[in-house]
């Protein structure tokens, strides 16, 4: 899941996919906006077929914050 | 699917929502024949024709939606778009450095009000010209269904790169991304799963009751509207012009009061869109007797991904932002729901909007043509913003021209200037529905309400509406 989730996250940023780390932070590490990231959480709706609570998924600050929601969400 | 066209064989598509979103308002005669975008890109540098030549020829070379056409099939009349191969094309040039800026203008909104023959050929004019004061660039005029506003600066922005790169030591730009290819993501989420979740999405929202129209100038307009359809809880307002004549007006905000906006923005990690909306929202609320039912149309670029932001062509949808807020809301409460409200849409964005606000109609029995929203807004956060860095030094300048004719009754675009990064509010009216008098109210009450906002952020929408 997480080469997935680094796979969907250099179609939306220009980084290294080697330099994406659970740690990562959306916004002050990857250079995600909040339009974004709401456009990305859309398309991992699909990709990791599961559905998202807007208001829980922004509490997701990071990559493995991310993770952890979707694999609860499994 | 392969199309003869003229003897030649090409691959076309259908348009896409976004493509035909434009179009309907063309249909609806809201703007006449006329739906360009004019725009000039000035450098205060010696003008090298040759170069200059060189980089648009690069430039549409790598943009395949500048080489964009419609066609429209005869027997059917559907219309398709195809991908012409690049011809090098010679680029006219126009001296006007000895004129007035304002005369020059004048000549280009003039040049930008001329129609494109939509299943003609060719649906953009490119012409090379030197303004007063030494600034030498080239002059952009692009028909909307090829191009809106996002992928207008990212193919200008690659002339001006490619240019520079010709000349100076700079980098040459990355290439553009394909807009085929956005065509065919576009086809392929009709009937996905994703679309399935969108759709349910904007159905949920009809279960909602009906929103309420608030216009910009006060009840006036939804007060005559009840009168003549003798309905007193009618909730649709109905807001458009019957020649699609209009003009824009620009508000610069300066750097100080701009930077105030985005430190706050930084401070409560809010994004200034929502930042700006609550100010109009609040605005129409207190013209419409604190109306706590609030519905702004919210433009929406749709180019987050790195493919989408270089692939041109026209991605730009609108949804209704409705939010209901009671006057013991605060500030910041306002701002945060309409964030929540706005990252609704984002995910939802790829649905056909010409659908949803249809359905809406629908739903409430409105009629054709009626609309909920009085106001359209979009911030442009993709600019040119960043030239300066690259252009170490040279002065730039960027310019809309204005084609006389207007999409929307009231359209209002927040973007950076790309030379110091100070705000510009454009208000795009048509003036069936707008005077300037209206426009300076208007822009005058966002502006009050959007600093004693940022001032008071713990303050009620009540207290902010009795301060302004």
């Amino acid at each position: 899941m997480f080469e997935k989730m680094k796979e969907l996250i250099c179609q939306y940023v220009e980084v290294d996919p080697d330099s994406i780390t659970r740690d990562s932070k959306f916004i002050e590490d990857l250079g995600f906006n909040s339009y974004d990231i709401m456009c990305m959480l859309g398309d991992a709706e699909t990709e990791f077929d599961v559905e998202i609570d807007e208001e829980e998924i922004m509490k997701c600050k990071t990559v493995g914050d991310l993770l952890d929601y979707f694999g609860g969400q499994e | 699917m392969l199309k003869n066209i003229g003897g030649i064989e090409y691959d076309c598509y259908p348009l896409t929502s976004a493509q035909l979103l434009n179009l309907s308002l063309i249909k609806a005669g809201a703007s006449g024949e006329v739906e360009n975008i004019g725009v000039g890109d000035y450098l205060q540098i010696e003008l090298n024709i040759a170069a200059l030549r060189e980089a648009l020829n690069r430039a549409v070379e790598r943009c395949e939606s500048m080489r964009m056409r419609i066609w429209k099939d005869p027997e059917t009349g559907e219309l398709f778009q195809y991908i012409v191969p690049y011809q090098n094309e010679y680029f006219e040039y126009y001296d006007f450095s000895a004129w007035s800026e304002d005369k020059v203008t004048e000549v280009l909104n003039k040049w930008t009000s001329q129609p494109f023959d939509l299943c003609g050929g060719k649906l953009s004019r490119i012409v090379i010209v030197s303004l007063p004061d030494g600034y030498n660039g080239f002059y952009f005029n692009v028909h909307h269904a090829c191009m809106d506003s996002s992928s207008v600066i990212a193919f200008t922005r690659d002339v001006i790169e490619i240019y520079c790169s010709l000349l100076y030591d700079m980098p040459y730009p990355k290439p553009m991304a394909s807009y085929i290819e956005s065509v065919k993501r576009d086809m392929a989420y009709e009937g996905s799963k994703k679309q399935k979740r969108d759709e349910e999405y904007w159905k949920k929202q009809l279960e909602l009751s009906e929103p309420m129209y608030t216009d910009y100038t006060g009840p006036g307009r939804l007060m005559q509207l009840r009168r003549e359809n003798k309905n007193k809880k009618q909730r649709w307002g109905m807001l458009a012009s019957s020649d699609g004549n209009g003009n824009t007006i620009t508000y610069e905000l300066d750097v100080e009061s701009t930077m105030k906006i985005m430190e706050f923005a930084k401070e409560y990690d809010l994004p200034m869109s929502a930042i700006i909306l609550h100010a109009i929202r609040t605005v129409l609320a207190k013209f419409n007797n604190e109306e706590k039912d609030i519905t702004i149309s919210d433009l929406v670029s749709r180019r987050s991904t790195l493919n989408n932001k270089k692939c041109g062509g026209v991605r730009m949808h609108c949804f209704p932002l409705r939010t209901i807020m009671p006057m013991k809301t605060t500030v910041l409460e306002s701002i945060r729901m309409i964030k929540k409200a706005q990252d609704e849409i984002f995910i939802h964005s790829d649905y056909d909007p010409l659908k949803c606000f249809g359905d809406l109609s629908e739903k409430f029995g409105a009629a054709p043509g009626s609309t909920y929203a009085s106001v359209d807004f979009t911030y442009q956060p993709g600019t040119l913003a960043g030239m300066g860095d690259m252009l170490k030094g040279i002065n730039f300048k960027s310019r809309w021209y204005s084609s006389g004719k207007q999409p929307k009754p009231m359209y209002i675009t927040a973007m950076h200037r790309p030379n110091d990064g100070g705000l510009n509010f454009y208000f795009g009216y048509q003036t069936e529905c707008a005077t300037p008098e209206e426009i300076e109210f208007l822009y005058y009450f966002t502006g009050r309400v959007l600093f004693r906002s940022i001032e008071n952020p713990d303050k009620t929408l009540k207290e902010i509406i009795d301060m302004t």
